[in-house]
């Protein structure tokens, strides 16, 4: 087993924050750094990780045959066309959920840290029995949830079964944050968000149209060399997880129009 | 002064009869270094009261493992600094001055629970007591006693102070920003307006009606 395998959920509580887009894009920025990533699809009942990654059509065997011995592991892993660093592991049918056991899950990843540096598990939305399953593969966490009041209090709730669960440490990902509301105070602000939760920041992502490109094509934003306020934020959190000391961006002075970085120019003296 | 089997017992006196400290060297020196629990009686500790007559204790080799006491200020404190606490009983501290030791009953559950943590969107902590909550109380938790509800933290979420129909029954918090406050069977919702900050607010029955105002000292007496 590779000692410093980091297996990490990235969950959410909340359905449609972002946790699949952030495990295809984290997965590719890791990769892209060089470390042996895989993705793990926890979510059996509606998954599209493999979409994300455009990888539907390279799908063999899931891990349902490997957890019924009907192929091995790297049979069922499936390699990414461009970033060979990172490998996804598909879930099985949906129906294969009335089966599944946290011991289940557990042996899949005990199996995957053996090869990889990193283990990104793509948990399912709500607390059910697939969050169940999945909390019990994962040492660590990163919960990823919108600057709106129901995704908080989804993610609070979910932060408090990771610690029942003994699961640490938990870091938080701000989703979709839209600078120009924040100013406006249309939107809770970042520091709202982290006095409910009480989390470090491990990354703030701006509210990006290319995420939605990037879905419906099947390539992440990270896979390309795109400058996009997300992918770059993307690619922030894949550095931060490695050690790399990089500064959050201030939601203040993000994304902000030709005129307003004009009239900021004009009012600042220059001698 | 009482010894038990395993643990012995240093009972300070009541408030009437001597000042505390002043009878510590004396008791200090029938102390054995065993473990030892500490009964305050009525005596209003504060943390650096009871850090400092721990580090007496320690130098004298004697460990305090328990602390007990009238008053819940001193529970409180005891419990900041980590201590098992126990409230007890007022029995003549006031009124009469008593010198008999009063041994607490072991089949009364204690009136105190303390729970150290912040309770998350989801979380219930109920009590039957009064209870003391050294954290938050999240938006979508809920905290509920059948006495006092104490929150030495923000209480964001919804609280139920006496809720088996104790009008007496008072919920105070560092910060006061509840979702929904209910006392007995009074239901009120949260102040819309921030309230003002470093200002610890307490909510009690008054006229049928729930209010909240600053909270006083009194409340931990009372």
């Amino acid at each position: 087993m590779a000692p410093t395998t980091r297996t990490i959920l990235i969950c959410s509580g909340k359905g449609g924050v972002g946790k699949t887009t952030l495990t295809a894009n984290l997965g590719i920025a890791l990769a892209r750094l060089g470390v042996n990533t895989v993705v793990l699809d926890a979510d059996f009942g509606l998954r599209n990780l493999d979409l994300l990654l455009g990888l539907e059509n390279r799908i063999v065997y899931t891990a349902q045959e490997v957890l019924a011995e009907n192929c091995r592991l790297d049979q069922a892993l499936v390699k990414h066309k461009q970033e060979p660093n990172l490998s996804l592991l598909p879930a099985g049918n949906p129906r294969m959920l009335e089966w599944l056991k946290p011991e289940d899950m557990q042996r899949i990843a005990t199996m995957l840290a053996e090869q990889f540096n990193y283990v990104l598990i793509d948990c399912p939305a709500g607390i059910e029995d697939g969050f169940k399953n999945a909390v019990a593969a994962a040492k660590e966490a990163i919960v990823i949830t919108t600057p709106e009041v129901s995704a908080v209090r989804d993610a609070d709730r979910v932060i408090g079964l990771l610690n029942t669960h003994g699961v640490k440490p938990i870091q938080l990902v701000l989703n979709r944050v839209r600078p120009k509301m924040m100013a406006n105070q249309e939107m809770l602000a970042a520091d709202d968000v982290t006095d409910i939760l009480a989390l470090p920041l491990l990354g703030l992502v701006l509210e990006d149209e290319q995420v939605i490109v990037s879905t419906n094509r099947g390539e992440p934003l990270t896979l390309s060399n795109s400058k996009t306020p997300a992918a770059r934020a993307y690619s922030n959190i894949a550095r931060r997880l490695q050690g790399e000391d990089i500064p959050l961006i201030d939601p203040a002075k993000e994304g902000l129009g030709l005129r307003d970085k004009m009239w900021r120019l004009m009012q600042t003296k220059i001698f | 002064m009482e010894v038990s089997d395993e643990i012995q017992r240093l009972t300070l006196p009541w408030c009437r009869e001597a000042h505390w400290w002043d009878s510590l060297p004396a008791k200090l020196n029938q102390l054995e270094p065993r473990p030892t629990e500490l009964d305050c009686r009525d005596w209003r500790l504060g943390c650096r009261d009871l850090q400092q007559l721990s580090e007496l204790l320690e130098k004298t080799g004697v460990t305090l493992t328990r602390i007990h006491a009238n008053f819940r200020e001193t529970i409180v404190s005891a419990a900041a600094l980590g201590y098992q606490s126990y409230l007890e009983p007022q029995q003549g501290s006031h009124t009469k001055v008593t010198s008999t030791d009063t041994q607490p009953n072991p089949n009364t559950p204690p009136r105190l629970l303390f729970h150290e943590g912040t309770l998350r969107s989801g979380d219930h902590l109920s009590a039957e007591g009064d209870v003391l909550l050294l954290g938050d109380v999240n938006p979508g938790a809920r905290i509920s006693a059948g006495g006092d509800v104490m929150v030495w933290g923000r209480l964001r979420g919804v609280a139920h102070a006496g809720q088996d129909g104790d009008t007496q029954a008072k919920i105070v918090a560092l910060q006061l920003r509840p979702l929904q406050l209910r006392i007995a069977d009074a239901v009120a919702r949260g102040p819309e307006d921030q309230p003002q900050p470093g200002l610890a607010e307490e909510a009690r029955i008054e006229g049928g009606t729930i209010m909240i105002e600053p909270a006083r000292a009194k409340t931990f007496n009372s």
